[in-house]
């Protein structure tokens, strides 16, 4: 009985009358609750307002102090390595520019007026040259909406594949000669030996727009489209790179892409929505030697790597693969007006049983349509051939 | 069996009998039970429809598809409002805890006061100052500096602040005045916002300022349309109201637990079919066409149904009538709150809670990147977790009866700091199994959802007492007025909330949402913010230890505002007085 006392003692009792005169109603207090205190003065209510106005300032002050120290930012972030030389470490483009340079640390020096008048800007980068920049860090550059060119100086030695994530009107990265870790053909940039590539720039097909004289894309009727597709929507890999690095090729405008035979690994995101991706050739020598999909060389097709590609309708996976990340062919698959487009279907070259046995699979690496009230995976076609 | 149907059969008499007149001691006859289901049930549902899809923040789906502000700028444009807000807040307390009912010179002067302020906004968002500005004077440089914002822009910025402030403050006095006295404090703004809203709602899918190419001027732009679209008000009024249907704080809870709860059935359907339909669409959660066509026609249904119930359901707080109001001054408002030592303990409750501010919703992220849900299966998983939490829910009147407030609440932030530990362990540890990470996080979901409608219930509850008891000690709710504490946590607050969003900067989040498809930076930006998170549970239960409010005392202060009820309305009659708004319970 008392346990049971014990357990409802926070039950809610019924409604209660108070029998208060009329003239307390204001007044009445509760026993163990604070008395009522309406419509009269508070005691020494002058200097409690006085307090209370300066903590509510000083709060105040300090909020607006906090938050402003928050979300400024310098133009360039710089991390010192101890062995001097600097890491770049984020960008945050104050000044509207479209071109930098990552070579030494810089400074943005705004013109007075008088000064102003001589340039087209109204500040000018101030190069320390004894502050040479070795590293940039991953997100040094973020979804920078201005930035066209990066010019990487000589002494760089490391460069994240995410240094450069999202700037979508970045159309080249130029790497100076000297520069023995990193090189760039036509403004992509390479490892020296070219055996990885580290970024195909977003919008480098403007850039190639304007190399070969197009102001627009041509319409894909019209006869200029072949001659625009070979030289703004073709990227042949050169024939040492083994590598595509983290993101390399992401949202890239590419419709054809070239791959050599000698490639082994596509890495992280390498062509994440390269929506316009449409074919993949892989070539021994030339391209002209092409054969269609992946190169037979291949063994990693890491996580994400061709999803929401959806332009893509053909994908082999060759027999020396060991390796695919999990959702590596993401959404490159889609239902409209009840029929499938996308890859539809992946073939791969080894038997089911040695596909099972050899391959390590990450989770849904194949794409998924719309089933019924769900989704459903892709076949894989086992024991395949490679389509000519 | 026998006495399950016996039970029945005698519940069923009871529904009968007081159908249409409550039973005595009761003030809520069960004809308004069902009308509750059917009004918070639509008003719910329309609200946290238009809530999940259309916001100005960095996590609606609006913004992270098509908008695609950088996310710092939220930040920023807070920050360009701030110091202006506190002025405008101070104000609207004042208005708004008088119901809008103040003295005739003072209504003048602040309708002068706010039809200034949106004449001057409109004219600063008119005005294009950019050849008026010199691009190396310091402020200049500064604001140029901004992410998603020149200076040009943020005049614009504040120009829409100052407009908002401005419209929205004349129409809360115009519209409190003539709809209070008939509709009650809570529900009466839904009568005068309704149309707008929904035009607003049906014109932010519609108007392709999305397609602005220059960011600066999409930021503006977007920050303008939302403030407009914020003018008027869609909230869950009805549930607050239906919170407040009696002075019976047992009538209350059962109120709160059974038509309440069953009216968010609504929006567990809505919560299917919605993602299940966007599944649909061409480009799925991408689509357009979702805000032109499902979202504003979802919403439109269920603000028919809200104006059709809204009229049945009642508030009925004991308190005197409108012309014997105790009409609160403006430093008499501040000095009461600030005497109410349950707001100090919940303040600081609030201030730990704060250490996680900033970061993003983790199960969108969970659901989205890495289940990759969309259609049905994101349906069926969101409902499902959701469902959990509400069986345990339908126990609240006995928890209420066997555990404190005290306890609740203290195993509510324990178990919180219990669940999110495990979600960071699943991460880190399973991290590219991405299935096996994903359920193990589910799991821990639906043991948080499950332990976490209870608590809830209780502590929406215990805010209704703490207004009950702010009435006792002040003579009016002081809900607008209690604001002041956020104040005093401001200066945390925004410092903490601005350190994990440029944490997130730092792992790689920006404007961009793809970023948490890569699997490194999608760790970083869960793990951190949650980590910090969770030290707040835990220092959130020593506050709780000094809780003193129980239902004795409770019961003890709805006497007292039952008696002053009586007393002021006797008066009212004597002195041949209007009594609209009166409720003596």
């Amino acid at each position: 009985m008392k346990k049971n006392e014990e357990k409802t003692k926070h039950e809610i009792i019924e409604d209660i009358e108070l029998d208060i005169p009329e003239d307390e109603i204001w007044t009445y207090q509760i026993p163990g609750l604070a008395a009522p205190h309406i419509n009269r003065e508070y005691k020494n209510a002058g200097i409690k307002r006085a307090l209370l106005v300066i903590a509510i300032v000083i709060a105040v002050f300090l909020s607006i102090y906090f938050s402003v120290r928050a979300v400024s930012s310098e133009t360039f972030e710089y991390k010192d390595l101890g062995n001097g030389t600097y890491e770049f470490f984020k960008f945050s483009n104050t000044v509207d520019t479209e071109e930098i340079d990552i070579d030494y640390c810089l400074n943005v020096r705004y013109l007075k007026e008088k000064e102003s008048e001589n340039h087209d800007d109204f500040y000018v980068f101030e190069k320390d040259e004894s502050k040479p920049i070795s590293a940039v860090r991953e997100y040094c550059f973020n979804c920078d909406e201005r930035i066209k060119i990066i010019n990487i100086g000589k002494d760089v030695e490391v460069i994240d594949g995410k240094s450069f994530y999202s700037c979508w009107n970045l159309e080249a990265i130029f790497v100076d000669d000297a520069n023995e870790n990193y090189c760039d053909i036509d403004g992509v940039l390479y490892t020296k030996d070219l055996s990885k590539v580290i970024c195909y720039p977003i919008n480098h097909d403007e850039y190639l727009r304007q190399k070969y004289g197009y102001t627009i894309e041509p319409a894909q009727d019209s006869p200029e489209f072949a001659q625009y597709e070979k030289d703004v929507l073709t990227y042949v890999l050169p024939l040492e790179t083994k590598i595509v690095g983290k993101l390399a090729f992401n949202y890239a405008e590419i419709k054809n892409i070239y791959l050599p035979d000698t490639l082994i690994e596509i890495q992280t995101l390498g062509f994440f929505k390269s929506t316009r991706l449409a074919n993949v050739y892989s070539y021994i020598a030339t391209p002209d030697d092409a054969y269609i999909s992946l190169p037979n060389s291949l063994t990693r097709i890491e996580s994400d790597a061709f999803s929401y590609d959806q332009d893509l309708t053909y994908m082999f996976i060759p027999k020396n693969v060991e390796y695919i990340g999990h959702h590596a062919f993401w959404d490159t698959v889609y239902d409209e007006d009840g029929e499938l487009h996308g890859i539809t279907e992946i073939f791969v070259e080894l038997s089911e049983d040695d596909f099972h046995k050899k391959v390590t699979c990450g989770d849904q690496w194949r794409g998924k349509y719309d089933y019924r009230l769900f989704k459903k995976s892709v076949d894989v076609n086992y024991s395949a051939e490679r389509k000519n | 069996m026998a006495k399950f149907v016996e039970k029945a059969k005698g519940l069923y008499k009871e529904i009968r009998t007081h159908w249409k007149e409550p039973a005595p001691g009761n003030y809520v006859p069960y004809k308004e039970y069902k009308d509750v289901i059917f009004a918070v049930g639509a008003n719910y549902a329309g609200e946290k429809t238009i809530r999940t899809y259309i916001g100005f923040w960095a996590g609606c789906y609006l913004m992270m598809y098509h908008y695609k502000l950088p996310y710092l700028t939220y930040s920023i444009i807070g920050i360009i409002n701030m110091p202006l807000g506190y002025i405008w807040t101070l104000i609207w307390w004042f208005v708004c805890d008088n119901l809008g009912f103040m003295q005739k010179k003072t209504e003048r002067i602040l309708y002068a006061i706010y039809f200034s302020l949106t004449a001057i906004g409109i004219a600063m968002i008119a005005i294009n100052f950019t050849p008026m500005l010199n691009p190396t004077n310091s402020l200049v440089k500064y604001l140029n500096g901004l992410e998603g914002i020149n200076c040009a822009s943020a005049i614009k910025i504040l120009g829409t602040h100052i407009f908002y402030n401005g419209y929205v403050g004349m129409r809360n006095i115009f519209w409190r005045k003539k709809l209070i006295p008939k509709y009650g404090r809570y529900k009466y703004s839904l009568y005068s916002d309704i149309v707008p809203k929904t035009i607003m709602v049906f014109l932010i899918g519609w108007l392709p300022f999305y397609k602005i190419p220059d960011v600066t001027t999409r930021v503006w732009v977007a920050n303008l349309l939302f403030a407009i679209y914020n003018c008027y008000g869609f909230g869950n009024y009805l549930e607050t109201c239906a919170e407040n249907i009696s002075p019976n704080p047992r009538e209350r809870i059962l109120v709160r637990t059974y038509p309440i709860k069953i009216s968010h059935i609504f929006h567990s359907l809505i919560a299917i079919i919605i993602p299940a339909a966007i599944g649909a669409f061409r480009y799925e959660w991408a689509d357009i066409n979702v805000f032109r066509y499902l979202i504003p026609g979802v919403f439109l249904i269920f603000a028919v149904i809200t104006v059709i119930y809204a009229p049945r359901i009642q508030e009925r707080i004991p308190q005197p009538p409108l012309e014997k109001k105790v009409g609160i001054k403006f430093w008499d408002g501040l000095f009461g709150v600030l005497s109410n030592k349950y707001h100090w303990i919940l303040t600081i409750v609030g201030l730990l809670d704060s250490l996680g501010n900033g970061m993003l919703a983790f199960t969108t992220i969970l659901y989205l990147y890495t289940f990759r849900l969309s259609g049905l299966s994101y349906s069926l998983l969101v409902t499902l977790v959701a469902f959990t939490g509400t069986p345990p829910d339908f126990f609240t009147p006995y928890f209420i009866k066997r555990f404190s407030y005290k306890q609740v609440m203290i195993f509510f932030q324990l178990s919180r700091a219990i669940g999110y530990s495990l979600v960071i362990l699943a991460l880190v540890f399973c991290r590219d199994n991405v299935i096996l990470c994903g359920t193990v996080c589910v799991i821990v979901l639906i043991f948080m959802e499950m332990t976490q409608t209870v608590p809830k219930s209780i502590d929406r509850d215990m805010a209704i007492r703490i207004r009950d008891y702010q009435m006792y000690i002040s003579g009016e709710r002081l809900e607008s007025f209690a604001g002041i504490f956020g104040w005093f946590t401001g200066p945390i607050t925004s410092f903490v909330s601005l350190i994990i969003p440029l944490l997130l900067l730092k792992f790689g989040f920006n404007s961009n949402w793809d970023v948490l498809f890569i699997d490194e930076s999608r760790v970083n930006i869960v793990v951190i913010p949650i980590l910090i998170d969770v030290i707040g549970f835990f220092l959130m239960t020593i506050p709780f230890l000094l809780w003193d409010y129980d239902a004795e005392k409770h019961r003890q202060v709805m006497a007292v505002l039952k008696r002053r009820a009586e007393v002021t309305e006797k008066q009212a009659i004597e002195e041949g007085d209007d009594i609209s708004g009166s409720f003596t319970g």
